[in-house]
Order: structure tokens, then sequence, then C-alpha cells
């Protein structure tokens, strides 16, 4: 949903609503050029909630003498969260929007006990698997041997626990694979560990080791102790009621004979 | 005149601790790594809140693990310098309890 707004001196300010794993969040912009490419790179994820959490881009003064709750600097691109409203200054591209939406999102998630971690996902007879590695280790393989249609994402998975059920949602980040996610979820079958290898093999895998798998692979960007101590809470929770496995895999759609069903 | 100063280990504030699966799995915030203790280890860091020495904590290994007193020490010394060594532990040094 796109909306102009009245912003005399600046042009209009438009306005834009989108949803990543049920966290609502509307973006404020004056800037048409990066409105229109943030429109498009979000088009699936757009949805009107009740009552999204408002970021203004490059939207000049803070508030004045509000505390800031969290803050992050990247490339001269600033996120700054206040109680009211949230800042992202200096962006200067659709790039640079995607970085800090991340940053927020993975911030936002841990009062909703989730997270955002490298991983594709795929959803095959109604359940989430998850395959998660760093940069080469197959992720965009997974996806690109996926029947279409059935991968969430192929590079940025959020995973969340609700009623008690750890769900699985697509998120707008790109991979190689260079497909929009999917805006659903499922709940999540499991979590594979991407190891290439010659022949396909799954092994089963204890809880301390499902976090050792989890840790280098999530995106999580404060160094706040107490923040630092949720993220823990929250992880080491999924790794105990989360299935996980080590799976070597041949790079090709074979892998799935393996998998436990 | 002056008394001998204990060293007391604390763990470091700035940690993110928690067990799982009977390990204790310690993450420092500044680089994100994982650092993971055994079963003593973890028994030791259980106990390690700022008031004990390194000769009290291998007496609380003694009495529950079938180690021998000098074993106990030497391991736990041993324990406590690669913990600190790693930033997981700091020192708080408080003036001796002179023995009788």
């Amino acid at each position: 949903m796109s909306t102009p707004l009245a912003n005399p001196g600046r042009g209009p300010r438009q306005q834009f609503e989108l949803s990543i794993g049920r966290v609502s969040l509307r973006l404020q912009m004056s800037d048409a050029q990066l409105f229109g490419a943030a429109s498009a790179r979000y088009a699936a994820f757009s949805d009107a909630a009740a009552q999204p959490t408002t970021i203004a881009l490059n939207g000049g003064a803070a508030p004045n003498g509000a505390p800031v709750d969290f803050a992050y600097e990247l490339e001269g691109a600033a996120l700054r969260a206040f109680s009211t409203e949230i800042r992202f200054d200096g962006v200067r591209n659709q790039y640079a929007l995607d970085s800090l939406l991340r940053v927020l999102l993975s911030w936002k998630l841990l009062g909703r006990r989730g997270f955002l971690l490298h991983a594709a996902t795929v959803v095959r007879n109604g359940k989430a698997f998850i395959f998660t590695g760093r940069s080469g280790a197959g992720k965009s393989t997974v996806a690109s041997s996926s029947p279409e249609g059935s991968v969430l994402t192929d590079e940025i998975s959020l995973l969340r626990r609700e009623d008690g059920v750890w769900r699985a949602y697509g998120t707008p980040f790109w991979g190689e694979f260079r497909a929009a996610g999917s805006n659903s979820s499922a709940p999540v079958a499991g979590i594979f560990r991407l190891l290439q290898a010659a022949e396909n093999q799954v092994e089963i895998l204890r809880p301390v080791a499902i976090l050792r798998a989890l840790l280098p692979n999530v995106l999580f960007f404060s160094a706040e102790t107490q923040a630092n101590r949720r993220l823990l809470e929250i992880l080491s929770q999924a790794a105990t009621e989360i299935a996980g496995y080590n799976l070597a895999f041949r790079q090709n759609a074979t892998f799935w004979e393996v998998l436990p069903s | 005149m002056s008394t001998p100063a204990t060293v007391f280990w604390q763990k470091n504030p700035a940690l993110a601790w928690r067990e799982i699966d009977g390990e204790t799995v310690i993450i420092s915030p500044n680089d994100s790594v994982m650092h993971e203790l055994n079963d003593t280890g973890s028994f030791l860091w259980k106990n390690i809140d700022g008031e004990k020495s390194a000769a009290e904590l291998a007496e609380l290994l003694v009495e529950n693990y079938e180690v021998t007193p000098d074993i106990a020490l030497s391991d736990t010394q041993a324990l406590l310098e690669e913990m600190s060594s790693r930033k997981l532990l700091v020192t708080v040094s408080a003036i001796g309890r002179v023995s009788p």
C-alpha cells in the first residue's frame, strides 16, 4: 500500500507498508526514485497492518531528547530506534535500505522470540525445511533445484516461535537465486547444516551441536549484553525444540531422498 | 601490617551464557565466539560467583567428583587461567582471609 503524505518543502513524502515474518513496518520517504525501487522490491510483502512501526527515511532532525533504544551504522547509513519511531538516515539506495531493514528485523525479533538465519527454506508437504550455511554452502543450489513456489527464501530465513510452534517465514532478502522470497510461512520440519560431499547423508545433531551450527549463521548486530543474552536464550530454545541435522549432499536434488519426512 | 591478597574469580559480566544439553555455552558479545564447557567445566562455571578462590572451587570439585585434591586444584587452576585468557572471567582481589 502506498500513500502520498503532505511534506512541505521536501516534496511529497510517500509511504509503503509491509510485513516480514509478521513484523509490520511503514516506510516513509521523500525520495521518489528510492520509493519506486523499494515498493517494487518489497511488493510481495506489502501489507497494511493495524499498528505498523514507522520508519522515517532520511527524515531530518531526530525527536528532541528522545532516548535511543538501539543504534547501528553501516557504510554511512544509520539506524536509530527511538521509543516513538525508527530513523534510517544516510540511505542512498535500496541496498542500504535492505541492509538496515535486516538489522532492524534482527533487533525487533528479539521481543518476538525469533531470529534471522542465513538459510534457504523450502516447503515440502506443508513443512519448512531449513538449509543453513555460509555463502557457497549450497543454499542457492537447494533453492534452484526445488519445485517452483516451494522456496520461501534462498538466503535469509526468519524463524519465530508462535503458540509453542516454530514457524519459518520467507523474507524479501535476496541471495544468488535472485528471487524475491515468498510472503508465507510453514511449521519447521528441521534445520539442516549444509556440507558438500560426494554422497547424500544425514546425521542427527544434539542440541548443543545445533546451536553450534546456528550461531555463525544468525544475523545479529548488537554487542549489548542483554540483547545477546536474549538471543542466546531464543537460540537455545530453538536448538532444543527443533530437530537438527548435518546434511552432506551432492549439490543436486537427490538429497531429498535421505531427508526425514 | 599488610595481609596477603586472595584472588576470587568472577564471570565476566558482559557475557551471555546458558546451559544446554548438559554443557555450558558462553557467548562473548564483542566477537560472537562460542565457548563450550564440559561437565566439570560447567560445574565450576556455575560455582564461580566472585566469592570463591581457586582452592575453594577445587574443594567443591573434590566433594562432587571422584578426583584427588591435588588433581582437582591443578585442573581448576588450569581451567581458570584458560577462561581468564579468553576473557570469560575476571578476578576480584580482596584482603586475604588469614588462616588460624
